[in-house]
């Protein structure tokens, strides 16, 4: 019996050694990639000078052409992320004032994703690989349940998130396979609905006080960034439209652009515009916020 | 029910040890295999009973609507019923003595290890080894080690990675092409061998721990020349069973051609049908019949018994040749069970031919269909290797082996979309 639990310690043993050297090999890969992801390229990025910061969901990512501010002169990009949450977007936020960024002002998409105060699991994996590096992603998720795991094991937050960061992801960031991600200054348009659209329903959302909303103004404030909050458009067909206006009862301070872009030609789903869409909406926004820089 | 089950079995094969006429004996027989097969006929087959004649019946205009069960289907129950029945049945026939220590007896039906997946243990098998003072065995225990991580691998590795791909191609087979349609059945076969059988590695190799041995569930069944061979190589704890306490009694291969062949349908339906009440495993069965008629005909079921070894010649192509045919006839017959439907199989099966279109495809998990393929070409490679011993990690540098598995298992296991054991619903 002796024998065989020396055994058994010699296979925990090497397990822990198997687990640190591949999250020696993993987290190395992930620290020297910067065109996967907008996490990976805001990481690996430092001392940026912005006029406009777009941050978000897909209703960012899909909605705001930075094209149309750069030629106004405007220096801008696009951080939406799909699927990410206010809690992500805040997290971004605080990383960019890490690294230095100078932001003039962030437009920050505040809708739907204020109807909780919920994280997204596929973003938040997307900042595991640098947890051990960035004390400021540390203490952000430090209140999450699984944070001493995440942190002490070797490994278990490649583990854990194996979907996102795991091998497959690790191997494309080894062999530097590009995503369009950072195309178009990180706008990802979308093409034209097709077929009858279905509307969105809204009737159980209801808009709630929302700690990283709070956190991202804080910090606005704090940084000299001028915080324009709005809210993007949605097909006219959604059900429960009177969501919009409970937002403004809770922040008045939201711009409201629900409204922005109403014509069903312009959606590719009911909470996603197309491409035309997304730059009929970011005139929209740049007229309303902004004056042209450089003449045409 | 498992408490019923085990006292129902404990209770009945005293009896039946202690009738005086043969009349007696059979009574009690009965009676014990009707109730046991009753539970099971209630709790897993009523509701498809009860919902397929509801159907023939609107078939013919009358339309009814059939009073359903809403029961939780007891986990295990065909792995237990089915070990009570060898129990039972082999008292019957006085090839073995009756339990009379409750203790051993319930251990040898509740044996955590295979309880809920098997695999079938026989009282023959399983009960002198557990009233049998063990010794603590090292090297027995090492070697369950051993098994217990290739288990792993199977299961965390091939069959979670395989499922994630098959699910992929089998939820959206209408706008697969061909090339997804060939691959998504590959991976289910690799996903069903790499679960069931990663299931049984465990359960083995956890058993030799306490010093037990549980009867081999798998041999390598991809590598058969033929389905004959396939069929003595998958769940083998099942095949057996049925063989002995089914397709013997009804007469096996004895008797007329028209015998052998009824006898075969019986087995190979009534297997499909203990995996679940559908009609898609009923159907899997089946074209396994098929697929095992022309070898029984022929007289070839029994051709390939031998193990055989490959080299540069004729004879090793005809093998690989074989074993490809095999292999693409198993997959074929496993879109069946995949299927939500027959009527699903049969479009899959239609589309694959059909489409003609061989090129790689985006899935909407955001992955192409091709990528595991290297992966599973390597499980293939280290079967192959390894297919005259239990698994591949004994033998010369096992800490070597053992390494890369485990570095397999954190680095290319799936535990984020954890899925449990397919044989757990059966």
């Amino acid at each position: 019996m002796k024998q065989f639990l020396y055994f058994i310690l010699k296979i925990v043993a090497l397990l822990l050694l198997t687990m640190g050297l591949l999250d020696v090999l993993y987290t190395t890969v992930y620290l020297q990639s910067n065109s996967r992801t907008k996490i990976d390229y805001l990481y690996n990025s430092k001392d940026q000078n912005y006029d406009v910061v777009f941050l978000g969901s897909s209703r960012v990512n899909n909605h705001f052409v930075p094209k149309i501010f750069n030629e106004q002169g405007y220096k801008t990009f696009n951080f939406g992320i799909t699927r990410s949450r206010l809690e992500e977007s805040a997290l971004m936020l605080k990383l960019m004032v890490e690294r230095n960024y100078k932001i003039k002002n962030l437009i920050l998409q505040v809708d739907l994703n204020i109807n909780t105060n919920d994280h997204s699991e596929a973003i938040r994996s997307l900042f595991m690989p640098y947890l051990h590096r960035s004390q400021i992603i540390r203490d952000h998720y430090k209140t999450i349940p699984e944070y001493n795991e995440l942190l002490y094991i070797p490994f278990y937050r490649y583990l854990h998130y194996d979907a996102r960061v795991g091998f497959r992801e690790m191997y494309a960031s080894l062999v530097h396979k590009r995503t369009n991600a950072l195309d178009n200054e990180g706008f990802y348009p979308l093409t034209s609905h097709a077929g009858k659209m279905v509307p969105a329903d809204l009737s159980k959302y209801y808009p709630k006080r929302n700690v990283a909303y709070e956190e991202i103004k804080a910090i606005c404030k704090a940084n000299n960034i001028n915080l324009i909050a709005m809210t993007t458009p949605m097909c006219m067909s959604t059900i429960n439209r009177e969501y919009f206006n409970h937002i403004k009862s809770v922040y008045p301070e939201i711009h409201s652009f629900e409204n922005a872009v109403t014509d069903d030609k312009y959606f590719a789903t009911c909470g996603h515009m197309n491409k035309a869409g997304a730059i009929a909406f970011t005139k929209v926004v740049f007229n309303a916020f902004f004056k042209p820089k450089t003449q045409p | 029910m498992l408490v019923f089950s085990t006292l129902l079995d404990y209770v009945s094969a005293m009896r039946i040890e202690q009738s005086k006429t043969q009349s007696e004996r059979k009574l009690w027989l009965w009676l014990c295999v009707l109730i046991n097969v009753g539970f099971l006929g209630i709790f897993k087959y009523y509701n498809f009973f009860a919902e397929s004649f509801a159907e023939l019946l609107n078939g013919f205009g009358l339309h009814t609507s059939p009073l359903l069960l809403d029961i939780i289907l007891p986990v295990g129950i065909s792995f237990y019923t089915f070990h009570g029945l060898s129990y039972i049945i082999d008292i019957y026939y006085g090839r073995i003595k009756s339990e009379k220590n409750f203790v051993d007896y319930s251990l040898f039906v509740c044996y955590f290890p295979l309880l809920v997946a098997g695999p079938i243990e026989r009282a023959t098998h399983l009960l002198p080894q557990l009233k049998r003072r063990r010794k603590f065995d090292f090297n027995k225990a090492k070697e369950g080690v051993y098994q217990i991580v290739w288990g792993l691998v199977k299961k965390v590795v091939i069959a979670d990675s395989c499922a994630i791909y098959a699910n992929a191609v089998f939820d959206h087979y209408h706008s697969m092409n061909s090339l997804s349609l060939l691959l998504g059945a590959v991976y289910f076969a690799f996903q069903i061998y790499g679960d069931f059988s990663g299931y049984s590695d465990i359960a083995l190799g956890t058993s030799k721990l306490f010093g037990i041995d549980l009867l081999k569930n798998f041999n390598y069944p991809y590598f058969s020349r033929d389905i004959a061979e396939f069929w003595r190589k998958w769940h083998i704890s099942l095949t057996t069973w049925f063989r002995d306490y089914l397709y013997i009694p009804l007469g096996g291969s004895k008797g007329s051609k028209w015998l052998k062949v009824r006898n075969t349908f019986i087995i190979f339906l009534v297997s499909g049908f203990w995996h679940g009440a559908s009609w898609t495993f009923i159907a899997w069965g089946f074209i396994n019949a098929l697929y095992f008629l022309p070898l029984l005909l022929l007289n070839r079921n029994r051709k390939n018994l031998d193990d055989f070894t490959l080299g540069f010649n004729f004879e090793s192509i005809r093998i690989v040749f074989n074993i490809l045919i095999t292999f693409g006839l198993t997959c074929l017959a496993w879109i069946f069970f995949r299927a939500k439907t027959i009527t699903d199989a049969f479009q899959y099966i239609k589309r694959l031919f059909e489409n003609g279109i061989f090129s790689e495809q985006y899935f909407n998990i955001e992955r192409y269909n091709y990528e595991l393929i290297p992966l599973v070409l390597v499980f293939i490679v280290a079967e192959w290797n390894s297919r005259n011993q239990i698994e591949p990690i004994s033998g010369k540098f096992s800490w070597l082996k053992l390494s890369l598995c485990l570095a397999a298992i954190v680095a290319l296991g799936v535990f984020s979309d954890y899925k449990e054991f397919i044989y757990f619903q059966f």
